[in-house]
C-alpha cells in the first residue's frame, strides 16, 4: 500500500468518524423505519401480537383504506384543510408584507406583532381558540352578536355553533335542498368538496390562517427586499404607477418564491395533527375535521393498535407529499430574472 | 303603503346602537373617499400631478395602510389579550355572555348578622377526603396550601376568615368587580395529579419538557456540527450519495417513521423512560443542512493557517468554525428547541405515566379533563406561551433572520 493511499484511507476514515454520531442515529430512527414501514405497510401487524406472526398480505392495508368511508373523510377533510388555509395564508400573508414593505413609522412593532402567533405553541393556541369559538360564551358568537343586533338592526342575534357544526359552509351559506342528504352520496365523496369544509373545520382553517400568516410575511418580506430597488426607479420615470410596477416588477420577481412557498406549506399542512386533535378531540362532529395524521393516530396507536394499518396510511401521506416534491422540483426549473 | 314603507325604513335606520352605527357609517365614509383619492392619483402620471394632491393621496395612503395594518394587528393580539385577561377571572365571569373585557371575578356579600355590613360570603369548611371535613380556623390565613392526607396530596383554597359567618343565602348580593387574583395560575399549576406515588403538577412538565428539549437540541448541535462540516469540507468516498440520501431524507413526514420508531423503542424496553422522549431527535437533516451551508462560506485560508500554526481537523472545527457561525447555531438551535418543545404526537406515543408527561402533552391532558374551565386551561396557556414570547423578544433577530433565511433557500 503506498503512502498516498494510506493517507486517503485514514482521511476517509477520519470523515467517516465525524459522520458517525449523526448517521448512527439517523439509520437507526429514520432511514431503517422507512423501509420497515414500507415492509409493515405490506403486512398485518398490531401491536397487541407478537411481531413473529407478521404475515405478507400484499396491498390488503391499502385497498383496506381506500374502500374505509372513515379513511375516505379524512381524506378530504386533509385536503380541504390545504386548499383553503394555504392560499388563504399565503394571499394574507403577501398583502401584510406589501404593506410594511416601506419606510414608515411602528413598521418593526407590525411585523413583531403579525409574527407572535407563530412562535407560540399549537396545543396552547388551540385551547384559546377553542375558547374563542366556544358556542355559548364564546368571542366569536359574541363579535356575530355585535355584528348583527347593534350594526346591522336585527332582531334576533346570529349565533354559529362554531366547533361543533357538520355542515359545510357552502352548503350553510347556499341554501339547502341543494345538498338533501337523503339523496344517495357522490361517488369518492364529491358530496364533501361540493358542500366545502364543515365550519367546524373551516373554524381551525382560521386558526391556523391567524397562526401561520407572520411566518410567511416575513419570509416575503426578505423576499422583497431582495428585489433591486433601480427596477422600481426605472419603472416610475417611465411613468408606470404603482398597480403596473407590482403587476411587472413585484409579481414575476417574488413568484419563484411564492411557488416554493405554497408547495412547502402545503406539504406541511398535509401533516396537520395537533390542531384538530386538540379543538375537537373526538373528530369533530361527524369526524369532519379528523385529518390523516388523527386517523393514523388513532388507528395505530389506541384501540384495536393496527399498525400495519397506520403504517399504510401514513405511505399514503408520503406518496402525497412525494408527489408535491416532485411538482416543486419541475416548478423550480424556470426562474425568472431580471437583468443581466 | 307609503306609511308602511316610511316606517320600515325609520326601523331600519334606528335599529340598533345608535354610537356603533354612527362610528362604522363614519368610517366607511372616510374609506371611501380614502380609496377614492389614492386610485384618483395612483391614475396619474408622476410629475404631472399638483403638490396638493400629491399630499392628499400620500395622507389618504397612510391612512388605509395604518388602518388595515392596525385592524390586523387587533387580530393578532385579542387572543392572547383574552387568554391573559380570562386567567384572572371566575370560572362565572369567564363564562359570562356578554364576556367581560377586563379581570373580573363576582363577589358575594351579605349582610352580617350582628352588624348588618355586607361582607363576603365564603363557605366554612373545606371538604378534603371524602366525608371528611376541615374546619376553617380564623388563625389560618394561609390563602392556598399543599396538604398531604392518606399518602394524597390535596390543593386546599382557604377562605378568608374574616368572611365566614352564617348568612342567609336570600340575602346575597353579587356583583362583578375587577380584579387581579392570580389563584387560577395556582390551581392550574397544581390540578394536574395527586397520586399516591408521587405529587405531579406543571412543575415536572416543564422539567420533562426542558430537560428532554434542552437535551435533545445540544444533541443536535454536536451531531449536526461534525456531520455538516464533513460535508463541507472533507472529502471521502461517497460524499454525494450520502448527502443526497441525507437531502431525500427531507421529503420523508415524520409521521411514517413513527411506527417502526415505536416498535424499535419497545423492543429496547425503552417505552415511558425520558431517553425515549430524546434519543430519536439526537440527529437532524435540516440542521446539518443549514450548517453545511454556512460553513461553506467560511474561507479555506483559515484552515490553511491554522494548519500551519499545528492545529488538527477538530481543534480547528471547535475553535474556529463553531465560534464564526454562531448566527447558524442560534438559529438552528431555536428550531430544534422549538421542535422539541412543541412536538405532541411523540410523547404521546411514547409515553405513558404522568411522571413523563411533556408541558403540551400535560396540556393535552387538562385541556380534556378541565372541558369548559377555561379560567383554568388559559392560565395553564399562559405557562406553555409566555416563557417562548419572553425568549422570542431577547432573541427576535435570530427568529427572524432564521425564518428568512432558511425560507429563501
Amino acid at each position: 500500500m503506498s503512502a498516498a493511499t494510506r493517507r486517503k484511507l485514514r482521511d476517509n476514515l477520519e470523515a467517516y468518524a465525524y459522520l458517525a454520531p449523526a448517521g448512527i442515529i439517523l439509520i437507526i430512527f429514520w432511514l431503517l423505519p422507512v423501509i420497515v414501514s414500507l415492509a409493515m405497510s405490506f403486512g398485518n401487524i398490531t401491536a397487541l401480537q407478537p411481531l413473529e406472526e407478521f404475515r405478507f398480505v400484499g396491498l390488503r392495508q391499502y385497498i383496506e383504506a381506500f374502500q374505509n368511508p372513515a379513511f375516505v373523510q379524512t381524506l378530504w377533510n386533509t385536503t380541504n384543510y390545504v386548499i383553503y388555509s394555504v392560499p388563504a395564508t399565503l394571499v394574507l400573508a403577501l398583502s401584510a408584507a406589501l404593506l410594511l414593505n416601506r419606510q414608515m413609522a411602528g413598521r418593526g412593532l407590525f411585523r413583531t406583532v403579525y409574527f407572535l402567533p407563530y412562535i407560540t405553541t399549537w396545543v396552547a393556541i388551540a385551547i384559546v381558540f377553542r375558547y374563542l369559538f366556544h358556542r355559548e360564551y364564546g368571542l366569536g358568537n359574541w363579535f356575530l352578536g355585535v355584528l348583527s343586533v347593534d350594526l346591522l338592526g336585527f332582531e334576533n342575534p346570529i349565533r354559529l355553533e362554531w366547533l361543533s357544526e357538520p355542515r359545510g359552509i357552502w352548503e350553510m351559506i347556499f341554501f339547502e335542498p341543494v345538498f338533501d342528504r337523503s339523496v344517495p352520496p357522490m361517488p369518492l365523496g364529491l358530496d364533501n368538496v361540493v358542500a366545502g369544509p364543515s365550519l367546524s373545520l373551516f373554524s381551525i382553517i382560521m386558526t391556523s390562517v391567524w397562526r401561520d400568516t407572520g411566518y410567511f410575511m416575513i419570509i416575503f418580506l426578505a423576499g422583497l427586499q431582495n428585489i433591486d430597488r433601480t427596477l422600481y426607479e426605472a419603472a416610475s420615470i417611465d411613468g408606470a404607477n404603482p398597480v403596473q410596477q407590482f403587476k411587472s416588477i413585484t409579481f414575476p420577481l417574488l413568484s419563484p418564491i411564492s411557488f416554493f412557498l405554497l408547495i412547502i406549506s402545503m406539504i406541511g399542512a398535509f401533516k396537520v395533527f395537533v390542531p384538530q386533535f386538540m379543538m375537537t378531540p373526538g373528530g369533530g362532529p361527524d369526524g369532519s375535521t379528523r385529518p390523516l395524521v388523527m386517523y393514523l393516530y388513532e388507528e395505530g396507536f389506541t384501540g384495536e393498535w393496527k399498525l400495519s394499518y397506520a403504517a399504510s396510511i401514513a405511505y399514503i401521506l408520503t406518496m402525497i407529499i412525494l408527489g408535491l416534491t416532485l411538482l416543486q422540483n419541475r416548478l423550480f426549473g424556470r426562474k425568472i430574472e431580471y437583468g443581466n | 303603503m307609503l306609511q308602511s314603507l316610511f316606517d320600515s325604513v325609520l326601523s331600519v335606520i334606528t335599529a340598533g346602537n345608535p354610537v356603533l352605527r354612527l362610528i362604522v357609517l363614519v368610517m366607511l365614509v372616510l374609506n371611501a373617499l380614502a380609496v377614492w383619492q389614492v386610485w384618483r392619483g395612483s391614475m396619474g402620471v408622476a410629475g404631472s400631478v399638483s403638490p396638493a394632491s400629491r399630499f392628499r393621496t400620500n395622507v389618504a395612503s397612510r391612512f388605509l395602510v395604518y388602518e388595515v395594518l392596525v385592524i390586523g394587528a387587533v387580530v393578532m393580539l385579542l387572543p392572547f389579550y383574552w387568554m391573559v385577561v380570562t386567567a384572572f377571572k371566575d370560572g362565572e365571569t369567564a363564562a359570562a355572555f356578554p364576556p367581560y373585557w377586563t379581570p373580573t371575578k363576582i363577589q358575594t356579600k351579605a349582610p352580617h348578622p350582628e352588624t348588618g355590613e355586607l361582607i363576603r360570603v365564603v363557605p366554612q369548611a373545606i371538604q378534603l377526603v371524602e366525608g371528611e371535613e376541615i374546619p376553617v380556623a380564623p388563625e389560618q390565613d394561609v390563602r392556598f396550601r399543599r396538604v398531604e392526607r392518606g399518602g394524597v396530596w390535596q390543593t386546599l383554597e382557604l377562605p378568608d376568615p374574616d368572611s365566614i359567618f352564617m348568612a342567609n343565602p336570600e340575602n346575597f348580593v353579587t356583583n362583578p368587580i375587577m380584579s387581579l387574583d392570580a389563584r387560577n395560575f395556582l390551581r392550574a399549576w397544581y390540578r394536574p395529579e395527586q397520586t399516591s406515588r408521587g405529587e405531579v403538577n406543571f412543575l415536572t412538565y416543564f422539567l420533562v419538557s426542558a430537560g428532554t428539549s434542552v437535551a435533545a437540541t445540544t444533541g443536535t448541535l454536536f451531531t449536526s456540527a461534525l456531520a455538516a462540516f464533513a460535508f463541507a469540507r472533507l472529502v471521502f468516498w461517497g460524499k454525494t450519495v450520502l448527502f443526497y440520501l441525507i437531502l431525500a431524507t427531507m421529503m420523508v413526514p415524520g409521521q411514517v417513521l413513527l411506527i417502526p420508531n415505536f416498535l424499535v423503542l419497545s423492543t429496547l424496553g425503552m417505552l415511558d423512560t425520558y431517553p425515549a422522549l430524546v434519543v430519536p431527535w439526537l440527529a437532524s437533516v435540516f440542521t446539518i443542512f443549514l450548517m453545511r451551508q454556512f460553513f461553506m462560506t467560511i474561507p479555506e485560508d483559515l484552515w490553511d493557517a491554522a494548519r500551519i500554526d499545528g492545529s488538527g481537523r477538530f481543534r480547528y472545527l471547535w475553535q474556529i468554525v463553531v465560534p464564526l457561525s454562531k448566527p447558524v447555531f442560534i438559529t438552528a438551535g431555536i428550531f430544534d428547541f422549538l421542535n422539541n418543545w412543541n412536538s405532541l404526537l411523540w410523547p404521546l406515543i411514547v409515553t405513558s405515566s404522568p411522571t413523563k408527561r411533556t408541558l403540551m402533552v400535560g396540556l393535552q391532558n387538562l385541556n380534556d379533563e378541565a372541558g369548559t374551565e377555561f379560567h383554568i386551561l388559559m392560565a395553564a396557556s399562559c405557562f406553555a406561551i409566555l416563557p417562548i414570547v419572553i425568549v422570542f423578544f431577547f432573541l427576535q433577530r435570530f427568529f427572524i433572520e432564521g425564518i428568512a433565511r432558511t425560507g429563501l433557500k
